[in-house]
């Protein structure tokens, strides 16, 4: 039999100014069960959780109600002063007599009637309660980065250095991500790669961080501290044991005449190839889509040419390679893929992008988008950091900036500011201004947003002692008349259209998230938004955790990131894997589905409408082993306690602890008339 | 009729299968038939008076059909949705059953007293069904009549009684409601209710009060089309068993429409596609909500 | 006037049930008692963790506890904290919606409505509204007592239903203004 105690609070005078607390505890006494019914001023007080723990001890207590404020409030304080007294945690449940009742009537009568209702039916609900206790699940202390940009690196390094390993994994041949390719970097225009390239030096000697460059996560099973992994590590067709990255190989392959990726196809590079001098492992990759070797064996023809082989001293070459795939088993998974570019010209990715090909870009040479200025830029580019127009090599004495392309534009881009625009736009008026001493640069912008420690600073510097001209408005149209880009556009704050001539103009164009990232989101169960970003749980308090358990985001494939953002994110990301891994096992709420494995008819319909992927299938086996029945099984670990398998379960053989059909039934009962 | 036994007796003789599940003559008409013989084979009949739906006897919960291990079951077009929704549902692996679709252009309401199929005797499913055989099935045999066209009187009753005022509903319903003795030959004869032990049955906590009354029955038929909505496959069986003869069939069919207009499904015979109750769309209507 | 419902100088005040998500609408309702939104006293909160945990079955079991009304409300789409329940629960809504509408249940009495928990004011107005709509319909006497039609019905069956131990007033069916067909003679 239930003996169930009723503590009714009076809330100072917040409930006890429209409610009748004591006629509430009275009118309590006679439900069947009930063997304690008081009111107090303040239940939440130390006397007051006294008096509940007292009444505990004393009566016996199987059950508590307080009926105070939301349970939102102070359930917790109540059911840690039910625990404090012997009684399990979850035997405890608050009456919302504040919130739902005094706050909002005024009538003394009608109110204190309501009281007794909420009140009752929370005692019938408690009735059936059982005790919980916290669910715990083992944790693999190791952690998985996908993604080797600044936001991976960071995310990799913190984990490791605090203590746990790493996998790190990276699509590319190389780490390093887009920050790799910048010259220098805004506010403080320091040198991209000068601080860049030591962090990547250290995950390489990392000794809790295993790098697996050129690879991709082919498929991912479990759940938070129980992740099974499985890494596809591309053929690179050269022997990692071997290699000592001599780069004899990349000097004799004839095919030279490659536009760079790194390079953004300013600069050429051969078949087999390391991307950048600086690269991180440093070991060269065979493009099978491009050695003379392979584009002859896919067309059924013998090996002709294996001179990079002949070259190598180290016998590394390695023809017959074949992706490997391997499985890595981790508590907690860091996604920070990174961003590409908005594709400028006419032919779009997706239907609902239009494109600009009314800037040339792709047609007019001299036309290019900001991180191809970066590479121009930038000392160890194609021009040796000498801003050269790729047409013809010469110096472009007017240089137009057009910014927001693709951005901020429903139309026919993203209708999302991509952030980092303006700012970058900034600083390549600068690198201009300080390599083109006797250049214009001028800028078209929407608004010039510099949000940020020192970005307006820095942005005010470029426009009154850098001498770059900006001009608010946009540009309609542009041509190329001999070597001269002509340009259209409108000038918004004259109110006047604007011709003007330019030798190199650069394109600021969107930042999107990596092309695959839905791909990759569906085999991690994350969720994305329409733009393909990873969604965080909570856009304020949950910024860097997905809606799935144990996986984490960070950098530019959540949203639009600069590097300070990124990697912030990145720490932040690295800070939760950290906690998580602080204990070995996991503790949850205990509030998940089970199932009643007697009755389960295996219709899986909880599977169906299950979120999380919680719903696993069972084996029911008769003495010799053979499989009678397959059944659900609901996995603890996985479970976040939503319920809709229970509501949905035919034949209710699925039951939510803590909302029990039973406790929901008796609920409903307790508001009979 | 020939080509039906003759693959049933090829399929029982040759040990593909242990049983063959169809139909035969009876004294009251068409009946199902278990044929574990070739020679049985004989027995095995299809015409317009084979109404029943035979997927019931593939739930898992039918011990003695289950330890005939693997066997064929002559099906209907719309039979073969049943079987579908068995499959979808994991309740019978497609591999256990070998499946011989019998071309159909209707059945009759009622197999022993209508002895001939006619505008007046058909059964009202068959009004517009498009299906003439089923693609689910391994083997397809047989002749098709031209099937019937529709509407379905269901239909127009559910449109008579959607006309009318609320109280006039509850009272047509309260009516036939109150006739239900709760035998739950609608639940044992339906392919899709297979739960071992139904929520009707369920003590703690009682959702459908037991006793046949009104309220109880209430209760029990929301329940039941709740659980078929987007899974029934409008088989009629419900409706044809029921001793009291309530018209169960126009709850199903009203809900079925529903959610054929709603979410664009009608229950298909691919287990593949899922049933529309258990999926949803982000931008499904809900003109209902405030 | 049914005896059962609560009685108050103005007349017929509707009971009402309202199961609501505990992380948007719940909240939102919190949000209104601490804004001290005053609305009528006629709903009930049972609490859920969503409204994908929300059964049918609730609002059936409702109306036969004597509930007049029913609200039913969680987060709007796309801020489920469990991603998809209300979505699944819009469907399984709109279907038993329109089921009970076929069977005579006047929809009115059912709200389903969305409320945020920033939405006090919304949950306001919902309460409100609902209590508003169902004080015209009336007491729904027809539902709790449907087991007394049978009682009187020419085949009656006892109306005993002590499992439930509810023991339901027995009263005339004038009284409950249970449509006339519904006495009918039983015809099996």
């Amino acid at each position: 039999m239930a003996r169930i105690g009723v503590f009714v609070c009076h809330c100072g005078e917040n409930i006890g100014r429209t409610v009748d607390c004591h006629a509430v505890a009275e009118g309590c006494k006679d439900v069947p069960g009930v063997v304690h019914s008081v009111d107090y001023k303040y239940m939440c007080s130390d006397p007051g959780q006294q008096m509940v723990k007292k009444a505990i001890e004393e009566k016996g207590l199987t059950g508590v109600v307080v009926a105070a404020c939301s349970p939102h409030m102070h359930e917790k304080t109540f059911r840690r002063a039910a625990a404090g007294a012997g009684l399990n945690a979850f035997l405890c449940e608050m009456a919302n007599v504040r919130e739902h009742c005094s706050w909002i009537h005024e009538d003394r009568e009608k109110a204190t009637v309501k009281a007794i209702d909420i009140t009752r039916t929370i005692i019938e609900k408690v009735k059936h309660n059982v005790p919980l206790s916290t669910i715990r699940i083992p944790v693999t202390r190791r952690a998985l980065v996908i993604g080797g940009g600044i936001a991976g690196i960071q995310a990799a390094l913190d984990i490791a250095d605090g203590g746990r390993e790493v996998i790190l994994v990276e699509k590319g041949p190389s780490i390093g991500g887009h920050m790799s390719q910048l010259s220098e970097t805004f506010p403080t225009l320091d040198c991209s790669q000068c601080i860049l390239t030591p962090r990547m030096v250290e995950v390489y000697q990392h000794p809790r961080i295993k790098l697996y460059a050129y690879s991709e996560v082919e498929s991912v099973e479990g759940y938070i501290g129980n992740f099974k992994v499985t890494v596809r590590r591309k053929a690179r067709s050269v022997d990692e044991e071997k290699c000592n990255g001599c780069g004899a190989c990349t000097q004799v392959c004839p095919n030279k005449k490659i536009p760079s990726e790194f390079d953004c196809g300013l600069g050429k590079r051969t078949a087999i190839y390391v991307p950048f001098p600086q690269a991180v492992p440093n070991l060269p990759t065979v493009d099978r889509n491009k050695c003379l070797l392979f584009m002859n064996r896919a067309k059924g023809r013998p090996d002709t040419c294996k001179k990079c082989a002949e070259a190598c001293e180290k016998g590394a070459i390695d023809f017959d390679q074949q992706d490997r795939l391997i499985t890595e088993d981790v508590g907690a998974i860091v996604v920070a893929t990174g961003y590409q570019l908005y594709t400028i010209g006419k032919d779009q990715p997706k239907d609902n992008l239009k494109g600009y090909g009314e800037y040339g870009y792709g047609t007019i040479p001299d036309v290019i988008d900001g991180l191809q200025f970066e590479r121009l830029a930038s000392a160890s580019g194609p021009t040796s950091g000498k801003i050269l127009r790729p047409s013809d090599g010469k110096v472009p004495k007017r240089i137009v900036f057009l910014q927001c392309i693709g951005s901020r534009d429903p139309q026919k881009g993203m209708e999302y500011c991509s952030k980092i625009c303006c700012m970058y736009v900034a600083k390549h008026t600068m690198l201009y201004h300080h390599k083109v001493h006797d250049g214009v640069a001028t800028v078209f912008y929407m608004d010039i947003r510099a949000a940020g420690k020192g970005y307006e600073e820095f942005s005010r510097r470029a426009i009154e002692e850098e001498g770059a001209q900006y001009i608010r408005g946009r540009v309609s149209r542009m041509w190329r008349e001999g070597d001269v880009i002509k340009i259209l556009g409108f000038d918004t704050l004259e109110g006047e259209p604007i011709e003007m001539d330019a030798d190199m103009v650069v394109l600021a164009t969107a930042m999107r998230p990596q092309p695959g990232i839905d791909v990759l989101a569906q085999k991690l169960s994350v969720s994305y938004d329409q733009h393909g970003f990873i969604n965080e749980a909570h856009p304020k308090l949950r910024p860097v955790e997905t809606n799935t358990a144990g996986i984490y985001v960070a950098g530019a494939c959540q949203a639009p990131r600069d590097i300070p953002d990124a990697v912030a994110m990145a720490s932040a990301t690295a800070s939760k894997v950290l906690g998580l891994f602080a204990n070995e096992m996991l503790e949850r709420e205990p509030t998940v589905a089970r199932v009643d494995e007697g009755t389960c008819a295996g219709c899986f319909h909880c599977e169906r409408v299950c979120a999380y992927g919680a719903v696993e299938h069972k084996d029911i086996k008769d003495r010799a082993g053979n499989v009678v029945r397959v059944i659900a099984y609901v996995n603890p670990g996985v479970c976040q306690g939503c319920g809709t398998c229970e509501a949905t379960c035919p034949s209710k053989s699925v039951e939510l602890q803590g909302f029990t059909d039973e406790q929901i039934w008796s609920e409903i009962q307790a508001l009979g008339v | 009729m020939t080509e039906l036994r003759e693959l049933a007796r090829r399929l029982l003789s040759e040990g593909t299968v242990n049983a063959v599940l169809g139909w035969e003559e009876g004294p009251r008409g068409a009946r199902p038939a278990f044929v574990t013989t070739p020679d049985g084979a004989d027995r095995l009949i299809f015409d317009h008076r084979c109404v029943h739906n035979l997927a019931s006897y593939l739930s898992p919960r039918r011990p003695h059909l289950k330890r005939l291990g693997k066997v064929a079951m002559v099906l209907k077009p719309c039979d073969a949705r049943a079987v579908a929704g068995l499959i979808r549902e994991t309740q019978v692996p497609r591999e256990n059953v070998v499946l011989i679709g019998v071309r159909c252009g209707g059945v009759v309401t009622d197999p022993d007293s209508d002895a001939t199929l006619s505008e007046a005797t058909v059964a009202d499913r068959c009004r517009g069904c498009p299906d003439r055989e089923g693609k689910l099935a391994d083997h397809t045999v047989g002749t098709a009549g031209p099937g019937f066209p529709g509407p379905s009187h269901r239909a127009q009753k559910i449109e008579e009684l959607a006309a009318k005022p609320a109280d006039q509903r509850w009272a047509f319903w309260q009516a036939e409601l109150e006739k239900c003795v709760r035998c739950h030959a609608c639940r044992q004869v339906c392919p899709m209710c297979f739960c071992d032990r139904c929520l009707a049955d369920k003590t703690q906590p009682r959702w459908i009060e037991s006793s046949p009354h009104a309220r109880g029955n209430m209760a029990w038929h929301v329940a039941r089309a709740m659980h078929l909505a987007g899974r029934c496959v409008d088989c009629g069986e419900c409706e044809r068993v029921c001793p009291q003869g309530i018209p169960l069939g126009l709850i199903t069919r009203k809900i079925a429409s529903v959610v054929a207009e709603r979410y664009d499904f009608r229950p298909s015979d691919d287990p593949a596609v899922p049933a529309p109750v258990g999926t949803y769309r982000m931008d499904d209507p809900q003109e209902f909500i405030l | 006037m049914d005896s059962t419902t609560p009685a108050t100088a103005g007349g017929f005040e509707p009971r009402i049930t309202a199961f609501v998500c505990n992380w948007c609408t719940y909240t939102g309702a919190d949000l209104a008692g601490t804004s001290r939104l005053q609305m009528a006293s006629n709903v009930r909160i049972i609490r859920l963790p969503c409204t994908g945990r929300i059964d049918p079955m609730f609002i059936t079991k409702a109306f036969e506890r004597g509930a007049d009304g029913i609200i039913v409300s969680g987060c709007h789409p796309a801020d489920c904290h469990y991603n998809a329940g209300n979505y699944h629960a819009r469907r399984r809504f709109a279907i038993f919606r329109e089921l009970m509408d076929f069977l005579g249940v006047d929809p009115s009495r059912i709200t389903f409505s969305w409320v945020s928990a920033s939405e006090g004011a919304k949950w306001r107005d919902v309460v409100n509204d609902a209590v508003t709509r169902v004080r015209a319909l009336g007491p729904f006497t027809a539902y709790r007592n449907m087991v007394v039609v049978q009682a009187t019905a020419p085949k009656s069956s006892s109306p005993e239903h002590a499992g439930e131990g509810e023991g339901l007033p027995m009263q005339s069916l004038a009284a409950d203004g249970v449509a006339p067909g519904a006495s009918k003679e039983v015809t099996a």
